[in-house]
């Protein structure tokens, strides 16, 4: 039987009609809702109507069949071009067996209708089974309503089969929607700021909406064992859910008119039109198309937070590898935090009145990858407004940033610092950014979204098992001071929230003042805004010539320092992997690593490029305007120290060197001792004389200091300033005072002669054997005559030991050697040493290469 | 109609790409690829340990082309990609049956 061709050519101008008035009344309201609702009636009054005229007259005929509305339209959500989402419900087989025609005519109608259906058969056994490969079968019953049939049938399927199929597979379920839900998640980067979101699939869309409902519900049945009365989904969450969906609904509407079907992207074209239009924000003033995404984005987080949440609080939707977790968790709580079952909660309500505390939680949520509690965001919301009135700042605001920025799970931190709107307070520089979609082909994320995947790409290299990530990793362990990296990547784009001009330029002066704000030393300071500056160079000389010798020199030259370098090298590699996840291929990350070891490998063969005093050097212009009194000392000073020696020292440190320098006529060694974060750090200032830098080495080996990095340069007037960073293998500084003055004094009186350094030397070697080497390295020698013109580099890799350097300088100066520059370096058990040699002020002649190399051999074999 | 591929320096892209255009190719492919001729490639040291650069990188140029424009985009890419040095890298030809516009199924020259 198939319909008659009036009743047919009437349903289709009823629909037409009832089509066109809905996306009249949609365009003029903006309510989302409304237009779902009705689009659902229309749709429901039709297949009713089909249904009556094809499979049965009666009422509620036939018996044990029956429609039933599922997914999307059970829940009366039925976008514009979605598809329609069914269930054929059947008593048995032979009641599918019987209906197969009439159900092959209606689909057909439908079809003629240009409507989409997406139906299922089942009956109703089936429905009882739970197929853990098709969850989303299971879950589209939890939506389920009657629309015509059997409704006996259907109330046996609603009352009955559903709330025991829930609770007796409610664990497989709730594991199964999680898996899917962050499988979906992790395509899309798990983050909610991408630039062109899809509506309904992107974290904080409407299927996260979805979700954190069927969680909620599921957990309700599973302990009532019904249906419950009321939404499963808490007031609180709820109230700030229907915002958020009333914005999506609106939002998801307004795509399908405009496009015709069921395409759910938020394109650049249809956010523009959706900011004019005002969808989903009738009451706002005029918005741009940047404002109306941050609309979006405030909804899309509250929808992902409160998926999240409900995830982290329902323990069996955790993933295997959280439950592992969690029982360590436990243990983690300290006098300020409480963690249970993953989240963090306050062991006192009122702490957050303490700045400090807050500052803490984030540390400890850095720490842990742990996240907050609903109630601690809450307290936190509450604390919100009296931190805003009196915000921290300066030395101890930078103390906690730092610190938190160097744990391994710092963005999460940030990005749950940043939903909460704390993160604006405490650096009101990233406002600028927030949520910012700056309109490019290449970035997926928002601005502040690519500064936190930046981190967080640099923080996962220590887990990834590819061969490039490892390289990077180990630059990465190299870092002096790798929270300097971190800052640079949180503040690199904020340039990119003001109008018009170059961002970089931008993002300089809005880091400084940051940086001011936050006290940051000058040192740190210009080592932030010197990446900031550069945070392109290296992508813009990728686009030259990497092999050819003068692109980098010209790249070096522009870095000056190997420690620079390597952040810089850092921070381009984080900055191109979150532009998207396929930004930064192997061939990319094969360039930029070639790239860092020419320019490496300059930077180690150049360093003898000798200052002049008169010269127009931005450093040399900073120290005359320091101390414009210091004048032609400040240029006698200078006069012959290799750029390196600028390049690595601060204009304070220099300034303080000279100084220093002018008192030698009073003391002849003038020393300075300080403790660094890693390091202590030692600098001699003397005139030179042979064997200098090995009785400085041989002192601090004789004291039992283990030396990790050193420089050692001299000026045209033979002044020498030699910096050592040792470590205290013994703590002697640390724990006594009184030692700092007696070590110095013990440096000054070996190298006036006034003590014997080899019977210090002899006392040290007797009182301890030394450590075995856990990775051996081979000794290797090379010199490179050809890249200075003045000396002859020689580069010594050999196993770290205690007495290395002293051994080497010993042996050096032996061979009379001078040491014009020494860059001494360790990684791990591996000392890399490399010396800028003259003998009787020329380089060294091919036979006395050949003389040194055997004695260093000699010298370094055995042990 | 002709497949132009042209393996070139990564610093040359953007010198090609212009050049082609100017010289009416309004379609290509570009892809990163890794290999060598007589260049051969090299050891770099770095910190005492050796990294050998045997395959190196390069871009790849591909284009199709009406037989009547080879010629011009072939000397495009000369006249841009070389710089004299061993390494420039090399162009290839080859016919090609047929091309297809998959959107509207068009079918030779017009396809392109």
């Amino acid at each position: 039987m198939s319909m008659a061709p009036s009743l047919s050519s009437e349903l289709r101008e009823v629909y037409a009609e009832e089509s066109a008035r809905l996306q009249r009344d949609f365009t003029a309201s903006g309510d989302g809702r409304a237009a779902v609702a009705q689009r659902t009636r229309l749709v429901e009054n039709i297949l009713k109507w089909l249904w009556q005229d094809l499979i049965s007259p009666e009422e509620h005929g036939p018996r044990n069949f029956a429609l039933v509305a599922t997914g999307g339209f059970g829940r009366g959500w039925l976008f514009p071009y979605s598809d329609i989402d069914v269930l054929f419900l059947y008593a048995d087989h032979a009641g599918e067996e019987a209906h197969k025609d009439v159900i092959r005519r209606l689909s057909r109608e439908l079809w003629d209708l240009k409507l989409k259906l997406s139906a299922a058969s089942r009956t109703l056994a089936e429905c009882d089974r739970f197929d853990a490969r098709n969850t989303e079968f299971t879950i589209s019953l939890l939506d389920c309503r009657y629309l015509a049939g059997d409704r006996d049938l259907f109330v046996r399927l609603h009352d009955k089969l559903i709330p025991k199929l829930i609770m007796r597979e409610s664990k497989p379920l709730l594991q199964g929607l999680a898996e899917v839900t962050r499988e979906r998640h992790n395509k899309f980067g798990d983050t909610v700021f991408h630039l062109e979101p899809n509506l309904k699939e992107t974290p904080g869309g409407l299927r996260d909406y979805n979700v954190a409902c069927w969680l909620a519900l599921i957990s309700a049945m599973d302990k009532l064992h019904d249906w419950p009365d009321a939404s499963a989904v808490r007031a609180p969450v709820r109230k700030q859910l229907e915002s958020a969906l009333d914005f999506l609904m609106a939002a998801r509407c307004f795509l399908h008119f405009r496009n015709g079907r069921d395409d759910n992207s938020l394109s650049w074209e249809t956010q523009d039109e959706a900011a004019v239009r005002k969808i989903g924000a009738h009451e706002s003033p005029e918005l741009t198309a940047a404002d109306w995404m941050r609309i979006y984005f405030g909804h899309a987080r509250a929808v992902q937070r409160s998926m999240s949440q409900l995830m982290e609080e329902i323990p069996e939707a955790w993933s295997t590898l959280y439950r592992q977790f969690q029982s360590w968790r436990l243990r983690l709580s300290t006098p300020d935090f409480s963690v249970v079952d993953g989240l963090i909660f306050l062991q006192q309500a009122s702490a957050l009145q303490d700045p400090e505390v807050l500052l803490r939680l984030f540390h400890f949520m850095a720490l842990h990858g742990l996240k907050l509690s609903t109630t601690t965001e809450y307290r936190i919301e509450q604390a919100l407004p009296a931190l805003a009135a009196t915000p921290p700042r300066g030395a101890e605001l930078w103390l906690y940033l730092q610190e938190t920025l160097l744990q391994p799970h710092a963005a999460e931190a940030l990005r749950a610092m940043h939903s909460l709107h704390l993160l604006t307070v405490l650096l009101p520089e990233l406002r600028l950014t927030d949520s910012l979609v700056v309109r490019d082909f290449y970035h997926r994320f928002t601005v502040d979204e690519h500064s936190f995947v930046a981190i967080e790409s640099l923080h996962r290299l220590r887990q990834s098992q590819s061969e490039w990530d490892q390289r990077y990793a180990e630059l990465l362990s190299e870092l002096e001071d790798p929270e300097l990296l971190y800052l640079a990547l949180l503040l690199h784009d904020t340039g990119k929230g003001v109008p018009g001009g170059n961002h970089v330029e931008a993002s300089l002066e809005i880091a400084g003042r940051c940086l001011d704000r936050l006290d940051v030393d000058p040192g740190e300071r210009a080592t932030v805004l010197f990446l900031i500056g550069n945070h392109l160079e290296m992508s813009a000389t990728l686009r030259r010539d990497i092999f050819n010798p003068e692109t980098v020199a010209t790249f070096a030259d522009k870095v000056g320092t190997p420690e620079r370098l390597k952040m810089l090298c850092l921070l381009t590699y984080a900055d191109i992997k979150a532009v998207n996840p396929e930004a930064l291929t192997p061939w990319k990350a094969e360039n930029i690593w070639q790239l860092y070891i020419g320019a490496a490998n300059y930077l180690n063969r150049s360093a003898d490029q000798r200052v002049h005093g008169d010269a127009g050097d931005e450093k040399l212009a900073r120290l005359r305007s320091l101390a414009p009194v210091t004048g032609y000392r400040l240029k006698d000073f200078v006069e012959g120290f290799p750029q390196r020696y600028l390049r690595m020292h601060s204009a304070e440190e220099i300034m303080r060197h000279l100084e220093m320098a002018e008192e030698l006529g009073k003391e002849p060694v003038q020393l300075d001792l300080k403790r660094g974060r890693h390091w202590y750090e030692l600098t001699l200032v003397a005139t030179d004389r042979p064997f200098l830098f090995a009785t400085l080495a041989g002192v601090l080996a004789a004291w039992g200091m283990n030396i990790v990095k050193a420089n050692a340069f001299s000026n045209e007037a033979g002044t020498v300033v030699d910096t050592l960073y040792f470590t205290d293998r013994f703590r002697t500084l640390e724990l006594n005072l009184s030692e700092w003055e007696r070590f110095k004094r013990s440096i000054t009186d070996v190298m006036l002669g006034k003590a014997d350094l080899d019977r210090m030397l002899r006392d040290r070697q007797r009182s301890g054997k030394n450590a075995v080497a856990k990775v051996k390295v081979q000794t290797r020698i090379e010199f490179d005559d050809a890249c200075s013109s003045a000396s002859t580099l020689l580069e010594v890799i050999a196993q770290d030991r205690p007495r290395l350097l002293h051994r080497i300088s010993s042996c050096l100066s032996h061979q009379e050697c001078n040491i014009e520059i020494a860059l001494i370096d360790t990684e791990g058990q591996m000392a890399i040493d490399a010396f800028y040699l003259t003998s009787k002020a020329t380089k060294l002649t091919a036979e006395h290469r050949k003389q040194v190399e055997k004695a260093l051999l000699d010298e370094l074999k055995g042990e | 109609m002709t497949k132009v591929e042209a393996i070139i320096q990564n610093s040359k892209l953007e010198a090609v790409k212009s050049a082609l255009q100017e010289a009416g190719v309004e379609g290509m492919t570009v892809i990163e690829v890794r290999g060598h001729g007589r260049q051969k490639g090299h050891t770099e040291f770095y910190r005492g340990r050796e990294y050998s650069v045997d395959l190196i990188p390069k871009t790849k140029v591909e284009v199709v082309l009406p037989d009547s424009m080879v010629e011009k985009a072939v000397h495009a890419i000369l006249n841009t990609a070389r710089t004299g040095k061993i390494g420039d890298g090399k162009i290839f030809l080859s016919k090609v049956d047929d091309a297809i516009r998959i959107r509207n199924e068009d079918r030779g020259e017009g396809a392109l």
